[in-house]
């Protein structure tokens, strides 16, 4: 399992993400798939987490601020035997099961339930706080949306990230571009997110958010200041048939399933 | 805001005493005296402020690493406490009450209940006590907001004794708590209380025709009063202390509804969705069939200048008031002979 490559487990994990926008309810699609290589990056590299003790007092933490990605953190989870992805597919969304469609604390993995944006910088920067208080190395890496960075709360929280100088927390913007209702620069632009960042007393790095290299470079560079990096990424990125649509919602049906797992390398049965 | 502590008694080992001693301080500054006390013996104790310490805190003094002022950021004071407290503090966070339960509420909604968080929020400035600084000050809704929440435990102690007494109680609950305090007033009790237990409303006087249930600096004494006057005109009065609106002592709720023949709500916070709507939810479906008049704030903001008193008699919350409206309220053979030796003006 070590060796698998990450461009590799990005697929695998996509292919898992199209099977959840297959099942009855579909599924946050577009924001999921734009979120995998940052998923990726953190939990197969850069954090300190082990799937067999997801709650050890010393790890590190990821807080999806983007909760309605759950597709897309539940898929990566399962990835990295967190949960089972067999059974992620046969029960998300379903009657009695833990895998509800914004992310749920119930599933391994998951320290805080999220859905309701601009709420995981708060919380990321009370973790940092209180791992520093308590002299422990966990670090916090917390992914919000670029339309959720609309959210006053996220602006709030930032600054008091930067007056304490939480060099434990990572802020990643997954800058897709979309939102619930359409592209995010002709609803409330985020141009200048990174300028912004800097300002607000972030050490701030823009990558290509699909660019594994680039990712873990940003995210293990060192820092006495909190950090913020703007993920530059497709709405529904690694899926060609989404290409240019992107979209924030799909239910797939069985034809779309099988195009898409095709265009992610496997061959439908 | 915080003066000076006078004379030697402990105030973790003997209370009664340490207030003795210290007899002009308000219950919310004997809070701030008792959390930090308490936090010498618990190092997971930890206090969030969002601009509103007043200056002078006495756990800011004695754990200044423990205190932590995150300015004006209410809400997300609320987040960082949720995340805080997943480290394995016992995370309290003060405001005001009408910043903590609305301007924070979604916060306290998704971290604090939803996921259980072990995060204490104490807020003063409850009911009408912010008085003439007007309604962006008073917190006439927060009881309502805060017992809809699943999970949530709510507190509302009647003097600085209790408070002290239920902050002991809530730092070892492992669980989201609201801990709701007024401002200025320094509560004493006269006569001695039954010991406080969470969850466990307390008899502070027996009697059979009217039972007043009552929570908070404001609605126990106002009810006591109540009760004084009443026995003066031959009415019989039982007063229960509802410290703990959530989880309601209902035990003790249907006791009292089968002694007395009518039940009185007394609480300084709106008439709907307090202790009122939780006691006529609880008559209602344990089928009590007893009357229940609510008094408290009326169903209205109050933009009228002056002070916490005169405020609360606009709203008929002093012991004359009460009783009287009580008196009216009785089952008809008593209140004729009663209501004129009661009649103001």
């Amino acid at each position: 399992m070590a060796l698998v490559p990450l461009e590799e487990r990005a697929r695998r994990i996509r292919r898992t993400i199209v099977r959840l926008a297959a099942s009855p309810t579909g599924c946050h699609l577009g924001g999921s798939l734009s979120v995998v290589e940052v998923l990726v990056a953190l939990l197969g590299r850069v954090m300190k987490v082990d799937p067999k003790e997801p709650r050890a007092e010393v790890r590190d933490h990821l807080i999806l601020s983007k909760g309605h990605a759950a597709a897309g953190l539940y898929a990566a989870l399962a990835e990295f035997g967190f949960i089972d992805a067999e059974e992620l597919v046969r029960r998300y969304n379903a009657k009695g099961s833990d895998f509800t469609g914004h992310v749920s604390a119930k599933v391994p993995g998951v320290d805080f339930p999220t859905g309701s944006l601009g709420h995981g910088v708060g919380l990321g920067v009370g973790l940092s706080l209180g791992h520093r208080l308590r002299q422990r190395p966990n670090r916090v890496y917390v992914v919000c949306g670029d339309g959720e960075m609309g959210e006053g709360s996220n602006w709030e929280a930032l600054q008091v990230a930067a007056h304490h100088r939480l060099a434990n927390l990572t802020v990643i913007v997954d800058r897709n571009g979309g939102q619930n209702d359409g592209p995010t620069e002709s609803i409330l632009s985020q141009k200048a997110l990174g300028e912004r960042l800097r300002a607000f007393g972030l050490q701030t790095a823009e990558v290509d958010g699909h660019d594994l290299d680039a990712l873990c470079a940003a995210l293990e560079s060192p820092s006495e200041a909190p950090r913020a990096i703007v993920a530059n990424t497709q709405k529904g990125a690694g899926v060609p048939m989404l290409r240019g649509k992107g979209p924030h919602y799909a239910v797939f049906s069985a034809d779309h399933l099988r195009r898409a797992l095709a265009s992610l390398g496997e061959v439908a049965p | 805001m915080t003066a000076p502590v006078q004379g030697g008694a402990d105030l973790a080992v003997a209370p009664e005493a340490w207030l003795g001693e210290n007899p002009t301080l308000s219950n919310r500054q004997v809070f701030r005296h008792a959390l930090a006390r308490f936090a010498d013996e618990d190092p997971r104790v930890v206090l969030l402020e969002a601009d509103l310490a007043g200056g002078g805190d006495p756990f800011e003094a004695r754990h200044p690493g423990r205190f932590i002022n995150l300015g004006i950021c209410e809400a997300t004071m609320l987040d960082v406490a949720c995340g805080m407290a997943a480290t394995g503090q016992v995370v309290f966070a003060h405001t005001f009450a009408a910043f903590g339960a609305m301007r924070a509420c979604e916060q306290v909604r998704l971290g604090m209940a939803y996921g259980r968080a072990n995060v204490k929020l104490v807020c003063d400035y409850g009911g009408l006590s912010g008085a003439f600084f007007g309604p962006t000050h008073h917190a006439i809704e927060d009881l309502a907001i805060l017992r809809a929440m699943p999970g949530m435990t709510v507190v509302s102690p009647a003097d600085a004794l209790e408070t002290v007494q239920a902050l002991r109680a809530l730092i070892d609950l492992d669980g989201p708590v609201y801990l709701r305090l007024g401002r200025n007033r320094v509560s004493r009790r006269e006569t001695s209380w039954p010991a406080f237990e969470l969850g466990r409303a307390m008899c502070l006087r027996e009697g059979d025709d009217v039972g007043l249930i009552a929570h908070g600096d404001v609605g126990v004494a106002v009810a006591l009063e109540a009760a004084g006057r009443l026995e003066a005109q031959g009415v019989s009065a039982r007063v229960m202390n509802m410290h703990t609106l959530k989880p309601l002592d209902e035990a003790a709720l249907q006791e009292t509804a089968e002694r007395t023949k009518l039940l009185v709500t007394v609480e300084e916070h709106s008439v709907l969705g307090g202790l009122g709507g939780a006691v006529c939810e609880s008559v209602c479906s344990l089928g009590l069939g007893v009357r229940v008049v609510r008094t408290g704030i009326q169903d209205r903001y109050d933009a009228t200048a002056g002070s916490h008193e005169e405020l609360l008699q606009r709203h008929g919350l002093d012991g004359a008031a009460l009783a009287e409206r009580i008196l009216h309220a009785l089952p008809r053979p008593r209140r004729a002979a009663l209501v004129p030796a009661l009649r103001r003006g």
